[in-house]
């Protein structure tokens, strides 16, 4: 079996990705610390007609959610119909009224989508969240893939899977598609941000410029990146992990010192594409997710072909009163919050926190949704005595150039604690790479 | 109805020469059902060109860069403007119109300013969003007090509230707060009020289709003696100037504001 030939390499490919600097840095009590990403050598395995049938889903999925992102910036038409109540609109953190008419380069706001899914032990498939925000994650089961092909070329060679180091070739794409004329760069706010390796390893393989801040300039409503040479050369798009209210103080929060002044205003006359587009956080909000189920329905005509976790909204009576009986077994979600902070069980609340919730639900129902708690299928992850088996998640990719692309490949997060659900990168889980087999 | 002529005029030193001055502007009033503006003239110095036109507000702006050394900089904004040609604005705020319905950034109530607004509630008038906004502004007017110098630019609502004092900022983020608590969508306001030395703000609350002015620092309807400049969420929205550039050093802000009535 060439696959132990693999799981014998495992401490070789985790030093090499310490080596190439695969880290993920973290806030702690207002201390920067950087922390390895543990990665995990048995690969998640997915058959090629499972995955074609999750690319179907993952596509729809994408096209309803641009689409919605459109209609919520212009006429807002899912709302006259009653679809979707205007509360989970406007008063949510997401929605920028500075994005109100304005329009991105050919009409695509979520170029890259992380669309984070489970598999339940009945073997169906289930949507936890839409991230449309610069998801990051990619970069890790590309760099593992890489480093695992070398460490075990037999493995690679005798196991027919899909390639998933192309993923530079859909980014690149993705950006060619979108430039109105110019550079390609990958804008970080720098070697401190969580996601620093990957705007590295992305700018290397996609062949973009990696840049901050201070090498951007907007001359006469253009971009510009500006040399060491001091000359001046026109940008056409821009790849960001900045979130938007840093992203130019001249429009958003003016304390912000890793922004543009006036990228926006560059951004609003067409002049450049910015990846992912500003005002995204309104359709990955939690209390949206319950709405995408419609919003396929609604915009493409379609019934959804991947489907939510159940999920109740507080702020529907009927949904309210079902929270409230069946407390205990379900999971409560602050839908302002992410990276799995504010998630919290009922079945695990003492009674004291369980009335302080319940009061604070009551007060704020919009603020939170609830969800049957879904008994994920485990993977087995390798420690000292052997296999044992955690909780998982996938975070798939689905790319936006004239048409979406799914990767073939995605992250496996896992948690390492055997007792949590939680499996995000900022709590300590570690990643696994994704096989997509290709027959 | 009132003629007034507006004369706006802003400079800014600094102790050690700027560059890269990239700044945006938004103190052009323009053309409602209420106010007729013309003979607009906008002069900044140095003059290094710049772009012209609206954000998703609707307000006018004006914003570049100037990039050479400097050491002060400014702009001066003249105009006149027919005030009072009805008693309410029509200004379409298109699809953003909903957002005046809910709590944003500096004007988001608190505990202090909910129990407030709680000790008020039963002293409003039952019905009208109109007589309901115009009770708020009496009993705020009453419970406030004027006084500079004790907030700034970046104090909210609940902390002016629990301080008991500010400028007109504070009281129209006050006056939006208490709105939004009443059910009433409520708008900031930049402008010019005839006499005053500065730029003045106050609140817009909307009724039955139109928006209607309120100025709480002086406890009263806005009529023909305000010039209206432009709108927002809150103060940072609709911010007369905004600027970041490469040196500076310390600044020193001075504004000069004129309105005066044209007697034919």
């Amino acid at each position: 079996m060439q696959e132990v030939e693999l799981l014998k390499n495992t401490d070789t490919v985790n030093e090499l990705l310490a080596r190439y600097g695969v880290k993920f840095g973290i806030y702690k009590n207002n201390t920067f610390k950087e922390q390895l990403f543990p990665f995990d050598a048995i690969p998640r395995i997915i058959e090629k007609e499972e995955f074609d049938y999750l690319e179907r889903g993952l596509k729809q999925r994408v096209m309803a959610l641009n689409l919605f992102l459109k209609d919520i910036y212009s006429k807002k038409q899912i709302v006259k119909d009653g679809i979707l109540p205007e509360d989970f609109i406007f008063a949510s953190s997401g929605y920028m009224a500075e994005c109100e008419g304005v329009t991105p380069v050919k009409d695509i706001y979520s170029h890259i989508s992380g669309i984070d899914l489970v598999k339940g032990k009945d073997g169906s498939w289930y949507i936890l969240e839409d991230n449309l925000r610069v998801p990051s994650g990619a970069s890790y089961p590309m760099i593992a893939r890489e480093l695992c092909r070398r460490s075990s070329p037999e493995t690679f060679h005798d196991t027919r899977l899909e390639d998933n180091r192309n993923y530079a070739k859909l980014l690149r794409k993705t950006m060619d598609y979108v430039n109105v004329g110019g550079h390609s760069v990958i804008l970080t706010p720098g070697r401190y941000n969580a996601a620093y390796f990957e705007h590295s390893y992305l700018a290397e393989k996609t062949g973009a410029h990696l840049v901050n801040g201070s090498e951007l300039r907007v001359v006469d409503d253009k971009l510009y990146y500006e040399g060491y040479d001091g000359k001046l050369e026109r940008v056409g798009v821009v790849y960001r992990r900045i979130s938007d209210e840093y992203l130019d103080p001249m429009n958003f929060n003016p304390e912000s010192v890793i922004g543009i002044p006036h990228l926006y205003d560059v951004f609003r006359k067409g002049n450049v594409a910015i990846i992912n587009a500003p005002g995204n956080g309104v359709a990955d909000d939690k209390g949206i997710y319950y709405f995408v189920p419609k919003m396929i329905r609604y915009y493409l005509n379609e019934e959804p072909i991947l489907n939510n976790a159940p999920t109740y909204l507080p702020f529907y009576e009927e949904d309210m009163k079902y929270v409230l009986e069946n407390f205990d077994k379900l999971v409560l979600k602050d839908v302002a919050e992410a990276g799995g902070y504010g998630v919290v069980f009922g079945s695990s609340m003492t009674k004291q926190q369980k009335e302080d919730f319940l009061t604070l639900l009551k007060e704020e129902p919009r603020r939170f949704i609830a969800q049957e708690v879904i008994d994920f299928q485990d993977l087995d992850i390798l420690e000292e005595g052997g296999p044992v088996p955690r909780k998982a998640d996938l975070r798939a990719f689905v790319l936006m150039a004239d048409e979406p692309m799914v990767w073939k490949s995605g992250l496996t997060r896992f948690s390492r604690n055997p007792d949590s659900f939680i499996v995000n990168s900022s709590q300590g889980g570690g990643f696994k790479d994704t096989w997509v087999l290709s027959r | 109805m009132k003629k007034l002529q507006f004369d706006y005029f802003m400079e800014i030193r600094y102790t050690i020469p700027a560059k890269e001055c990239h700044f945006t502007i938004k103190c052009m009033p323009y053309t409602t059902n209420r106010q007729k503006i013309s003979d607009l003239k906008i002069e900044l110095l140095p003059d290094n060109g710049y772009t012209r036109d609206n954000d998703s507000f609707g307000n006018q702006q004006i914003y570049g860069c100037v990039s050479k050394t400097h050491r002060d900089f400014s702009f001066h904004i003249t105009g006149n403007a027919d005030v009072g040609l009805s008693d309410f604005e029509q200004t379409e705020c298109g699809g953003i119109f909903p957002v005046f319905r809910y709590p944003h950034g500096m004007n988001c109530a608190q505990d202090n300013l909910k129990a407030y607004f709680k000790s008020l509630e039963s002293s409003l008038p039952q019905a009208g969003g109109y007589e309901r906004g115009v009770a708020l502004m009496h009993a705020l007017y009453r419970d406030f007090h004027y006084e500079k110098n004790c907030t700034d630019m970046n104090t909210t609502a609940e902390e002016a509230w629990t301080l008991g004092k500010g400028v007109c900022q504070d009281y129209a983020h006050i006056l939006i707060a208490l709105c939004h608590l009443a059910g009433i969508p409520a708008r900031y306001v930049t402008g010019m009020l005839i006499g005053e030395g500065y730029s003045h703000a106050w609140v817009e609350i909307y009724d039955g289709g139109c928006w209607y002015g309120l100025d709480p620092t002086n406890d009263l309807l806005v009529t023909d003696s305000h010039i209206r400049i432009g709108c927002g969420r809150d103060a940072l929205d609709c911010m007369i100037n905004r600027g970041v550039m490469l040196g500076g050093g310390t600044q020193t802000q001075s504004i000069r504001v004129n309105v005066s009535e044209i007697l034919d």
